[in-house]
């Protein structure tokens, strides 16, 4: 259907994502970076400091953006990144 | 077969006895050709044995004083002096066949469309041109041959291309007929405009309810095969036996899915909803609507996170029971052979962002009708609750503001939309049923109830409340805190100006060609009228047939029309399709290659600018060999032939010469020699005629069926024999009705002006036109030019063009 769309879908809030929460290991990081490749929804940058193993891990962005999709498990060779659905402190809305 | 053929035994000692008729046409003709005299100079023509002029020849007593005369004056050749063969040729042909003459023994001449309705005022030398006309075509019909037309089976197929109300209404009539049908929809879901509307108008019937059943109708039937996300990427062949190949874009879920919708919910992609105007969510694997039909869920790639193969999101995957989704899929094509074709692509919506006086997109309480549907249906994003969009407050004040995108010069859009006015009248109601506080005014210019119980629905709506405003607003302003709109412009009736304050605006747009109509018209050589819709045959008795064979029309596609009319013309094009399915084979028209095995150098020239392949060349008889079944009939290689040894049946070669001598008999310098194909510039010709458009009565047309017949040797022919000017015009390249043919024509033009520069000839007396059927402005205003040049063009450059082109005279 071609027509723009000019206006703000009207039930954009009544859907609820599931917030996400992304832990990084930061000192099992090896820095290959395919994390912050591999996200479809660009969470992920590079930090600026160095880790144990002496380089820049990855960090997050912004985690509202996530959507759990776990590639960044799948992709990770050294386990060191976990995401999880973070318990909704307030139910309602 | 073609080789028997030969179209030397032109000479077989009968006696040629031409019979002319000058038709009246009751004053069309008359009142500004003096049809009596054209037929006193008629039958001073040489092989003219009776020469008559009567009212309307085209009734049934003009038919029988034909058929009388065919038998009683024993005519061998008819030519009749009437309207365009475009419109009456089929009548008089069938009228002597009747009486036991071969129909390719009639001709005609266009006296009406191109001769007495385009010089209105000046009836001396409208005359004079009819004359020649007549001339021409006496000239022509002395050497008409008898033929006798091949016929070719039809498939008992049909496609439907375009899955709204109307192509599934053709759908189901053909099936229930017991054709095998295609539907063709380029959506996941069939259903169109119809399934996105609340009510219908005049009678308030639920949209999506009275549709749904014949959506689920389309699923279930034996005889349908439903093609959803899919597109024709291809199509060949002719009426009867078309080759269509279509490309079935990849849907991911297969028939397995049981539409139970947890894979949506499991989706974290969120993109509005096309079908929702924007205005609801949908996830990446979605299904349009609850209705849908099929209902398999779908994804849209270009959203999902997984492309290119790589599984970045497996959830929807997790969450299907039966398994039914597969990333793995890929698109495929299909090919069909179907017998006939119906288009019933329907049209797209205006879009108002383009009119910044009105702030569409920038104001967000200013919205379409189409976004104003799904808003007030129970079933869209906000429940059947009327929003506004800027703080989904309940609206107290709404305008409706009219002809949002048709009938305005601004808008480049300057038809009537046919359905706005009583949409937005049925709009009005909605609201006043729901919410009879809300205070509505409709800006308009006219209000057209012209339908059956649409005057009453108007009645009602003012009844109820609804103020009427004649005078579109000139601009929509916004109160920047409380997002209201100020409407300011003129009420035209009371002459006072008017600055109102809303609370919602809803524009009343307007609909227009679909974007990819383009490309039907030429995959299905088609023609468009100059608003953008689809041309019928004839607008009056074939309004649902294309003038291509075996192509039919419904719904928006030929012009914005409301559900009962797109209904009525998808059951009549439906009926249109069955009766050629029904009687199970068609006669292809009978102007095939004629070919002279003696002439022919086996050069392979003609092979290769035949558009249908219909040509080979057998290099061990040394001759070619033509596939009569396979010819289209363009006779571009009748005009490619250096040695004379092909020439196209019912457009020989002699026969245009006769045509060409005929008009540069008498005062030549003063005239143009216009070659015009049948199907693109005769037709534009013709519709310039139609509507009345004035031109000088200098030009004298020449019909063939394609532009790519036109050989050099006739352009060259026209000169030495002292014409003024030639014009050779066809259809715009792309448009051609046989393929590609009129690529030739260019290639030839171009290669005779180099001639006429490398010889010193003004290269401008050769003009090149393309010109579609509806661009009859285009056409009249191109003679218009040629005459300014005629005017100035010197007499040297005529003596000089008859010796640089001498050659051409010679040979026939």
């Amino acid at each position: 259907m071609p027509e723009r769309i000019k206006h703000k879908p009207i039930d954009e809030e009544k859907v609820k994502h599931p917030k996400a929460e992304i832990h990084i290991l930061t000192d099992q990081c090896k820095g290959c970076g395919f994390c912050i490749q591999y996200c479809p929804k660009k969470v992920l940058e590079e930090s600026q400091e160095i880790n144990a193993r002496g380089v820049y891990p990855p960090k997050v962005v912004d985690e509202d953006k996530c959507i759990l999709c776990g590639f960044c498990m799948a992709v990770c060779p050294d386990f060191a990144i976990f995401v999880t659905e973070k318990q909704s402190e307030e139910e309602a809305c | 077969m073609a080789e028997n053929k030969s179209f030397k035994d032109n000479v077989n000692g009968e006696e040629i006895r031409v019979g002319v008729y000058v038709c009246h046409c009751g004053l069309n003709i008359a009142g500004s050709v003096d049809c009596e005299e054209v037929a006193k100079f008629a039958a001073t023509l040489p092989h003219v044995v009776l020469a008559k002029d009567n009212r309307y020849t085209c009734s049934d007593q003009g038919q029988a004083l034909i058929k009388n005369d065919i038998k009683e004056h024993r005519l061998n050749r008819v030519v009749v002096a009437s309207c365009s063969p475009r419109l009456h040729e089929p009548t008089f042909r069938k009228a002597c066949e009747e009486a036991g003459l071969n129909k390719y023994l009639f001709e005609m001449a266009n006296i009406r469309e191109q001769c007495s309705w385009v010089h209105l005022y000046d009836r001396k030398a409208a005359t004079e041109k009819a004359k020649d006309l007549v001339k021409i075509a006496v000239a022509k019909a002395a050497l008409l041959q008898a033929s006798e037309e091949i016929t070719v089976p039809i498939i008992p197929k049909a496609l439907v291309i375009g899955g709204g109300v109307a192509g599934i209404q053709a759908a189901l009539d053909l099936a229930d007929t017991g054709y095998q049908v295609y539907l063709l929809e380029k959506e996941p879901s069939i259903g169109g405009m119809m399934a996105r509307i609340d009510k219908t108008f005049p009678t308030m019937d639920c949209s999506i309810c009275i549709l749904a059943p014949k959506m689920s109708d389309v699923g279930h039937h034996p005889s349908i095969e439903l093609l959803t996300n899919s597109e024709v990427s291809d199509v060949k062949g002719y009426i009867g036996n078309f080759r269509v190949k279509v490309l079935k874009k990849s849907r991911y879920v297969t028939k397995d899915c049981s539409a139970c919708g947890e894979c949506a919910k499991a989706c974290p992609i969120v993109v509005p909803n096309e079908f929702d105007a924007g205005l609801a969510i949908r996830h990446a694997i979605y299904t349009p609507f609850a209705q849908a039909v099929p209902s398999t869920y779908t994804i849209d790639i270009n959203t999902c996170l997984n492309k290119d193969g790589i599984i970045v999101c497996d959830k929807c995957l997790k969450a299907c029971e039966r398994q039914a989704i597969n990333f793995d899929m890929k698109p495929e094509t299909v090919e069909l052979e179907v017998g006939t074709i119906i288009v019933t692509i329907g049209a797209d919506v205006f879009d108002p962002s383009t009119l910044p006086n009105y702030g569409y997109g920038k104001y967000p309480n200013v919205i379409t009708s189409l976004e104003f549907e799904r808003l007030i249906n129970a079933g869209g994003p906000s429940g059947g609750h009327l929003l506004r969009p800027s703080d989904m407050q309940h609206p107290k004040r709404v305008a409706f503001i009219q002809c949002v995108g048709s009938r305005s010069d601004r808008s480049g859009r300057l038809y009537c939309s046919n359905v706005c006015c009583m949409n937005t009248i049925k709009d009005s109601l909605l609201i006043k049923e729901h919410w009879p506080e809300i205070e509505i005014h409709v800006f308009y210019v006219d209000i057209r109830a012209y339908g059956k119980g649409f005057e009453d629905l108007y009645k009602r709506a003012r009844r109820e409340g609804v103020v009427f405003i004649r005078g579109l607003p000139a601009e929509i302003m916004e109160d920047k805190k409380t997002r209201n709109l100020w409407l300011v412009g003129e009420n035209t009736l009371q002459k006072e100006l008017y600055k109102m304050n809303f609370d919602l605006v809803v524009l009343s747009i307007g609909l227009e060609p679909r974007k990819d109509s383009e490309l039907m018209q030429r995959l299905l050589t088609l023609s468009r009228t100059q608003d953008g819709f689809f041309m019928e045959a004839h607008p009056k008795l074939r309004p649902v047939d294309a003038a291509t064979g075996g192509i039919f029309f419904a719904g928006c596609a030929e012009a914005p029309k409301d559900i009962k009319d797109s209904v009525t013309q998808a059951s009549a094009a439906a009926a249109r399709a069955g009766i050629l399915m029904a009687k199970g084979k068609v006669t292809v028209e009978a102007i095939t290659p004629l070919f002279d095995a003696e002439k022919c150098k086996a050069c392979g020239l003609c092979t290769k600018v035949c558009p249908y392949n219909a040509l080979t060349l057998n290099k061990e008889l040394k001759r070619i060999q033509v596939i009569e079944a396979a010819c289209g009939g363009c006779g571009t290689c009748a005009a490619e032939c250096p040695f004379g040894a092909l020439t196209q049946n019912h457009f020989t070669d002699a026969q245009i010469t006769a045509q060409i001598d005929a008009v540069t008999e008498h005062d030549a310098e003063k005239k143009i020699v216009a070659f015009c194909c049948n199907w693109c510039a005769y037709a534009g010709a013709d519709f310039a005629g139609v509507s009345r458009m004035q031109y000088e009565p200098n030009v004298r047309i020449i019909r063939t069926m394609c532009s790519g017949r036109v050989a050099p040797k006739f352009v060259e022919r026209a000169f030495a024999r002292g014409a003024a000017m030639v014009l050779v015009a066809g259809c715009h390249p792309g448009d051609c009705h046989y393929i590609n043919a009129n690529i030739q024509t260019q290639k030839r033009v171009e290669r005779l002006w180099k001639k006429m520069e490398e010889q010193g000839v003004d290269k401008e007396r050769l003009q090149l036109l393309w010109a579609s059927a509806a661009e009859g402005e285009k056409f009249s205003s191109k003679i218009h030019e040629m005459q300014t040049l005629m005017e100035k063009l010197a007499l040297d450059d005529i003596t000089k063009a008859k010796k640089v082109f001498e050659k051409a005279l010679g040979g026939d």
